[in-house]
């Protein structure tokens, strides 16, 4: 759609300003200064996992050439592979490419690494993304009650449910939810990914189980966390008795004023919980048969695909870096004391 | 091969299963065939550990997992020729496919292969022996270690005469054909297709002559294929499509089948879910019969197994029977010699083959001054379980013993350095001169044997060269009984994996038994159907 209003010289003159302001905005500072920040990690992470992949033992041409294969051939392999070159040159000729946008080609397949990793970071995103919103959303409102009274029945069995939920590992969660849902009622599929494309109901059905599966753990942990935050605010700090002596209501007093404050320690454990995810879909990928990159990295590091495993980490550290810089910039949201553009 | 993950998932898997499905009744078996019936799409399982795994594509002359992808291969290419088997598993013989026949000449220097006329590859060019002659040549000249190994005349090896195609050996090689069901080379590539595609398309989305087409690849996640309607077979397949799919381990597979997310899963080998799937009549449960037995290999070429006293040790600590009952359920044969029950030449027991008994071998262990072995094997359920047995019974009769597992790599560098003393491994094969069978454990050149025995060379030489059945069993029996006399190398059992069928679904290789050519069964796709 297009404007037919006239630009005023009003508005032309106002326009720099609004620039101007948006460029010193503490937010946009904040965004630059930490994406600038963020160069020198990513490249700190793919020196380091291009080492590591380096000195680990295993050879991708001798497991794919198998154990018949003579010297000469795993000679040639090298060669067709470029891993008779030098690490350095290797890694500066990889950079190269990644800078261009163009992750290389799998060491095993031939296959260009970038478009793979799209279309399966779109599986992952989902599953993570999915698993994030199920968690939290349960976790909030279930703490929220829990701390409202505690040690009262609803605490107890929130904290039976957590506990039970944190000393299980997600396969385990994940096979029962398959035995039950899948299995016994038919509700959700067992295995496989319907792509959003053939329809967004069948899409969820596809991805509820392996959501679950990895958001259980993470929303028992939630749970504590918030409920145990909650109720220390409740119980001893001075804004809670200035807006209790204010007359405030408990409801409002818990949801307005202690929630805000324990929701920082949330978003912290929330954002420290990235890593703990993307380890999570790489099992949970697997049990679901779901295409995503969890999948391809257990894959790529069982055949010693370096490229594969190399491109993977570096997508999981931007996504890392990407979801800290969320996390900082919701705490200037929660809390607008905070001038990160000050500093 | 499979990774600590599944093996970790299968674990926690049986327990919930167990724990919380209750028994049907027991014993099911292969339902009854009935007349086929057409259409329907079937998704089968593999796990992600051995044939879910297709790195390098679907290539013929470039895929170095074949062996594994066997369901992959034979769907797209089908075969010049194939393994088949009565319903039983038993009477297992090689017969042509896109082959029409086969005939050696010069003593078996020479094998002409016939090709079935009027047939067209799923592109619509023919299928000839032209076309059979260039993907061979482009085998053999390949990096691949799929590359066949025939030993050919260096000039004109491989010639096409009319619509046959001529190998020429420098010596004679009998079990070539036989072998040909374990080599790439009995899949064959559009040549049109291939030109016109280049490499690196084609090895994702491959043309062949089998019952199946491409419809999309996602390499070591899922193949989806459709019918093939250029099929030479008339009314085959029976199915409209057959989606190939890789999951993470026996349980999720077994799982997934139960939901009715798949109605086929190859080669479950999680010995209490196999018990569990075989109470349940809601699947269709078929062991296929064992070709490969485990070895203990003992390195002959250095201490302690230097010393036949040493490894005498090892055949009298060794109680097979106690594995096969307490881990095994008693479902696995005993083997003394290196070809299961499912494979040719077989033979139950070796005359004067040493069997466990604890009081020899704690005398021959005295005798020695004391025995201590590190015994390896390669990172996989079955043989882990089989090596944890091995070191408690070695224990008790005095024998100090330490066990570890290995990833491929480090395996083969052992292998390598010689520095191993013992391993257990697998030996032999449906035929035990094709691809990795006998010679590969107990050949003097092998890399991967502890074995330098010229006499023993001699006799698998032989064996592998002689076309007459009765001639090559009796040098294989000769084989079998020289490596026991001389304690090379003690057989534990003859495994195999075991293929899981929903209610409705029938075929050779799913609700019937086909020996494992190497390691799993030859499914044969373009016969299986569903129930509508």
């Amino acid at each position: 759609m297009t404007t037919t209003e006239p630009v005023t010289d009003d508005a032309r003159e106002a326009a720099p300003g609004a620039v101007a302001r948006l460029v010193h905005s503490p937010s946009v500072r904040l965004i630059a200064r930490r994406l600038v920040a963020a160069v020198p990690i990513v490249l700190g992470v793919s020196i380091l996992t291009f080492i590591v992949l380096s000195l680990i033992p295993g050879d991708a041409a001798q497991l794919l050439l198998g154990p018949e294969a003579t010297p000469e051939q795993i000679a040639a392999m090298h060669r067709q592979m470029g891993l008779d070159q030098p690490p350095v040159q290797r890694y500066l000729g990889w950079l190269g490419g990644a800078l261009t946008g163009d992750l290389g080609n799998s060491l095993v397949s031939g296959q260009p690494v970038t478009g793979e990793l799209g279309s399966r970071l779109a599986v992952t995103g989902e599953l993570v993304g999915l698993a994030f919103v199920l968690s939290l959303g349960l976790a909030i409102p279930v703490a929220l009650l829990a701390a409202y009274k505690p040690n009262r029945l609803f605490d107890r069995v929130s904290m039976l449910v957590s506990i039970t939920g944190l000393a299980v590992a997600n396969y385990v969660i994940a096979l029962l939810l398959v035995l039950v849902f899948a299995v016994q009622f038919a509700f959700f599929p067992a295995i496989g990914f319907v792509p959003i494309g053939q329809g967004i109901g069948e899409n969820l059905r596809s991805m509820l189980l392996p959501a679950v599966s990895i958001a259980f753990p993470l929303f028992c942990f939630y749970t504590r966390f918030l409920r145990g935050d909650l109720v220390d605010q409740l119980r001893g700090e001075d804004y809670i008795v200035t807006a209790r002596a204010k007359g405030i209501g408990p409801g409002q007093v818990l949801l307005r004023h202690a929630f805000r404050n324990s929701s920082f320690g949330l978003l912290t454990v929330v954002g420290l919980n990235l890593g703990t995810l993307i380890g999570a879909t790489v099992i949970i990928e697997q049990i679901f048969a779901l295409p995503g990159i969890g999948q391809l990295l257990l894959q790529a590091i069982n055949t010693r695909d370096f490229v594969v495993v190399q491109a993977c980490v570096v997508v999981f550290a931007v996504v890392a870096v990407l979801a800290n810089l969320v996390t900082d910039l919701l705490y200037a949201v929660l809390d607008p004391r905070i001038r990160y553009g000050n500093r | 091969m499979r990774t600590r993950l599944q093996q970790l998932i299968a674990c926690v898997g049986v327990i919930l299963v167990v724990a919380a499905c209750g028994g049907g009744p027991a014993g099911t078996s292969a339902g009854p065939a009935g007349p086929p019936q057409q259409g329907g799409s079937l998704t089968t399982l593999v796990t992600s550990g051995f044939a879910g795994s297709w790195p390098s594509g679907l290539d013929p002359a470039t895929n170095t997992t074949g062996g594994a992808n066997l369901s992959h291969m034979n769907a797209i290419f089908s075969g010049l020729f194939k393994l088949v088997a009565d319903d039983d598993g038993g009477n297992a013989r090689v017969e042509p496919e896109l082959a029409s026949g086969y005939e050696f000449e010069d003593g078996g220097k020479t094998v002409k292969v016939s090709i079935r006329e009027g047939i067209e590859f799923s592109d619509g060019t023919p299928f000839d022996a032209e076309a059979v002659a260039f993907n061979w040549e482009r085998a053999v000249d390949s990096s691949c270690t799929c590359a066949p190994r025939w030993p050919l005349v260096e000039e004109g090896g491989i010639t096409v005469e009319g619509n046959t195609v001529v190998l020429k050996f420098t010596q004679p090689y009998a079990a070539v054909i036989n072998s040909m069901v374990v080599s790439n080379a009995n899949w064959i590539a559009s040549p049109t297709a291939l030109e016109k595609m280049g490499e690196e398309k084609f090895k994702m989305k491959p043309v062949g002559a089998g019952p199946f087409k491409v419809v999309s690849n996602r390499l070591s996640s899922e193949l989806r294929l459709t019918r093939n309607e250029n099929y030479h077979k008339q009314g085959r397949p029976y199915l409209d499509e057959l989606i190939i799919k890789s999951v993470g381990g026996d349980q999720p597979a077994y799982q997934a089948v139960l939901a009715g997310q798949a109605q086929v899963f190859e080669g479950m080998v999680t010995t209490p879910l196999i018990d569990q799937a075989q109470g349940n009549p809601q699947v269709t449960v078929t062991p296929q019969p064992p070709t490969s037995p485990y070895v203990i290999q003992l390195n002959t070429k250095k201490a302690p197994f230097d010393e036949q006293k040493a490894r005498e040790a090892i055949y009298y600590a060794t109680d097979v029977e106690a594995i096969r009952k307490g881990l095994f359920g008693n479902r696995y044969p005993a083997a003394q010699t290196f070809t299961g029950p499912g494979g040719m030449f077989h033979d139950d027991t070796v005359p004067g083959y040493r069997t466990y008994d604890p009081e020899k071998a704690r005398q021959l262990v005295k005798e020695l001054g004391g025995l201590t072995v590190h015994l390896g094997t390669i990172k996989q359920y079955v043989a882990e379980q089989i090596n944890t047995a091995l070191q408690s019974q070695w224990e008790e009769v005095g024998i100090k013993t330490t066990i570890d597992s290995h990833e491929l790599n480090s395996l083969i560098g052992n292998f390598n350095s010689g520095e191993w003393e013992a391993m257990l491994q697998t030996a032999g094969a449906w035929d035990p001169a094709a691809g990795v069978g006998v010679g590969f454990r107990f050949d003097s050149e092998a890399p991967f044997s502890g074995v330098a025995d010229p006499e023993l060379d001699t006799l698998l030489d032989d064996a592998a060269a002689t076309i007459e059945p009765q001639e090559r069993d009796e040098l294989y029996a000769e084989a079998g009984k020289l490596i026991s006399d001389k304690a090379y190398a003690p057989f534990i059992l003859a495994f195999a994996p075991t293929n899981i069928a929903a209610e409705g679904v029938h075929g050779p290789g799913v609700t019937t038994k086909i020996p494992p050519v190497l390691v799993n069964t030859g499914i044969q796709w373009d016969e299986v159907w569903m129930s509508q």
